[in-house]
């Protein structure tokens, strides 16, 4: 017996350790990564960290020359003014890899400065950005690069912006769109709690066994409901969203549509327990007046069920914001798909504007609802 | 079935039976227990064979140890309870075969109070004694909340018969044990009832608090509903019982006035360990 007992467990400890074995090389755990691969997250963590919230108004003043590459393909800047603003190359030409510096004299004090190529075929493709000092002053060291070489004689020309602040801050565009999106977000996790309440509230009473589980009609009607509620409550809402996107194709719509199940399915459930929680009391009390089944609900069931249902819509409210997030990832519209696309174009820092609205807002909704549940009693 | 009742059937003169001096004999039979018995699922006999006669205007008193049968008993009546086996009798229809639509209209005239009150407590005082009209009102208009102006003027009318028609707007919860306990019998009045079950009414209130539930109790009985009581202590029995019936295990050991439970009788239905304890005492 004791001998049987200390094999079975030993038994049982060789498979938990196998277990965990196996799921630790599945998984390719590897924590010193964590530290090794510091330099690539770093950069944009630090993009995340500092999110793009405000803009200052800027002024932008462009001057060009042409410089041509390689030398004698195209007649270069003649002369260089003596003053003014102005772009001086230590050479007036240069042939394709050769590095040269640009200084940039007189021009407007501690600005942003955008050294870029405007190729031949008219597009322009940025080179290096640095700032000026508080005499307008400027020196970088610029690469003749292939891809400005001059064709058909016409030769690439350098130029050069410089932005500089003027005016106080004001919300940068992605904060406006940041709050366009989370907008949608929180009024689609709204509307699909709200129509999800519309269809739970009444379904709930089926699966309340203490309401319908009476005869073998009642019982099957309650076991159905039962059922169903638990089988659409196993389906994740990501993979909701999935087959509503294939099938509506994506878009804030079909997210909506894939929160309203799922939150049909687990607002039925716990309104179902919320009714069978009840005091059943009351019930009989009013059963023995002579009422009929519908008016013992009403008058015996509902208020004794109001404070648990208001208090389960605003906690699923809340959940929906925070599931809408993440289906707007799969394409289902919203903050979530601001964010994904941010990600996808390397803009971390509106994907950083993102984030910080998502923590914001859940974190505001998640006390906003505990204080709402706190005064329900 | 309807002959059962031609022998008894002598109308009632008055509804103050007591002072007119109207012998309890000549009254009608308003209620007859016929061999019930209710075995619940789990095979529990909570009743065996109990038989007996309910006449009008009787404060019939059920006693009994805990378990023995009581609440059961007083929930066959209206059938919050299906019995097993056996028949009961009002006004002429079997109880226990009424459709669903019969059993509320013969609900409707039997009140029931509870132990524990079982007022909503989240509702209004008036809205629970609205409650008690239910049976009778439009079902729609009710189910939206619309009552009657009578009906309501009615229901501040019965809260003012139990003297707390200054609490109708106050949340039940809101009140204190005995209060709501004549909440609960304010409700059983909106059913103009003929009968007034009352399942241990004062068990769960201060034992000072028991006469002035029972007082109630005893006025409407002298205004001629009858009520059939569950008590728990001996000396409220014989304040109030006109009749007593006494259930040990399911099984009726005792039927008659509480004058005659002496000593013997006592320890037969409370068992030899018993000692009688008096609410007054408390």
């Amino acid at each position: 017996m004791q001998r049987s007992r200390i094999i079975r467990n030993v038994f049982l400890i060789a498979l938990i350790v196998a277990a965990l074995g196996i799921s630790y090389n599945v998984t390719g755990v590897d924590f010193p990564r964590l530290f090794r691969d510091l330099p690539k997250g770093g950069p944009i963590l630090r993009e995340f960290l500092s999110p793009d919230v405000f803009t200052r108004e800027m002024e932008t003043r462009t001057i060009e020359i042409d410089f041509p590459i390689p030398c004698g393909s195209a007649p270069a800047e003649s002369e260089v003014p003596a003053s003014g603003p102005r772009l001086v190359p230590s050479v007036n030409c240069a042939d394709e890899r050769q590095k040269f510096t640009l200084e940039g004299f007189d021009l407007e004090p501690n600005s942003e400065v955008i050294i870029r190529w405007n190729l031949p075929d008219d597009r322009t493709m940025t080179a290096i950005r640095t700032q000026t000092d508080a005499n307008g002053y400027f020196t970088s060291e610029v690469e003749a690069r292939p891809i400005a070489a001059t064709k058909d004689g016409k030769p690439s020309q350098l130029e050069v912006d410089t932005n500089t602040p003027v005016g106080g801050m004001k919300p940068s565009q992605a904060l406006k769109d940041v709050v366009d999106a989370m907008f949608v977000t929180i009024f689609m996790a709204l509307l699909s709690t709200t129509i999800a309440t519309f269809v739970a509230a009444p379904l709930s009473f089926f699966a309340a066994s203490n309401i319908t589980r009476k005869g073998v009609a009642g019982t099957t009607i309650y076991y159905v409901f039962r059922s169903f509620f638990n089988l659409m409550r196993s389906y994740d809402p990501l993979l909701m969203a999935s087959v509503f996107g294939f099938w509506l194709s994506f878009g804030a719509f079909p997210g909506f549509l894939a929160l309203t199940v799922v939150t049909i399915a687990s607002l039925g459930k716990l309104f179902s327990e919320a009714i069978e929680g009840i005091d059943s009391g009351p019930i009989e009390a009013l059963q023995a007046t002579g009422s009929n089944q519908l008016q013992t609900v009403v008058y015996g069931v509902v208020p004794q069920i109001v404070p648990d249902f208001i208090s389960f819509i605003i906690y699923h409210w809340d959940i929906n914001v925070r599931i809408s997030t993440i289906i707007g990832f799969v394409g289902g519209g919203g903050i979530g798909f601001y964010l994904s696309e941010q990600i996808n174009g390397f803009h971390y820092d509106r994907a950083g504007t993102a984030i910080w609205a998502i923590v914001i807002v859940v974190w505001a909704m998640d006390f906003l609802s505990a204080e709402v549940r706190k005064r329900l009693t | 079935m309807s002959s059962l009742f031609h022998s008894t059937l002598i109308p009632c003169p008055s509804p103050n039976w007591r002072e007119v001096g109207v012998r309890a004999e000549w009254r009608t039979i308003m209620l007859r227990i016929q061999n019930v018995t209710k075995t619940y699922p789990n095979g529990t006999q909570a009743l065996k064979n109990v038989s007996f006669d309910v006449k009008d205007g009787e404060f019939l008193v059920v006693i009994g140890l805990s378990g023995s049968g009581k609440s059961t008993l007083l929930r066959c009546i209206n059938r919050l309870i299906d019995p097993t086996e056996g028949k009961i009798f009002w006004d002429n229809t079997d109880i226990t075969i009424a459709s669903p639509a019969e059993l509320r209209n013969i609900r409707r005239k039997i009140g029931m109070v509870f132990q524990q009150f079982n007022l909503v407590k989240r509702s209004s005082v008036m809205t629970n004694v609205l409650s008690g009209r239910l049976g009778y009102v439009n079902p729609w208009l009710s189910l939206v909340g619309i009552w009657p102006e009578e009906e309501k003027k009615k229901a501040l009318q019965s809260l003012e018969r139990v003297g707390i028609a200054d609490k109708a707007y106050n949340r039940a919860d809101a009140l204190s044990g005995g209060q709501q306990q004549r909440v609960g019998i304010a409700r059983a009045l909106m059913q103009d009832p003929k009968l007034i079950l009352a399942d241990e009414p004062v068990a769960s209130l201060d034992p000072v608090l028991s006469h002035s539930i029972l007082q109630y109790l005893e006025q409407l009985n002298k205004e001629g509903i009858t009520v059939i009581c569950s008590l728990h202590f001996l000396d409220l029995v014989h304040r109030y019982a006109t009749r007593v019936v006494a259930l040990k295990d399911g099984v009726k050991v005792f039927e008659g006035s509480a004058q005659e439970i002496d000593r013997a009788k006592f320890k037969e239905i409370y068992g030899e360990e018993a000692q009688e304890v008096r609410a007054a005492s408390l």
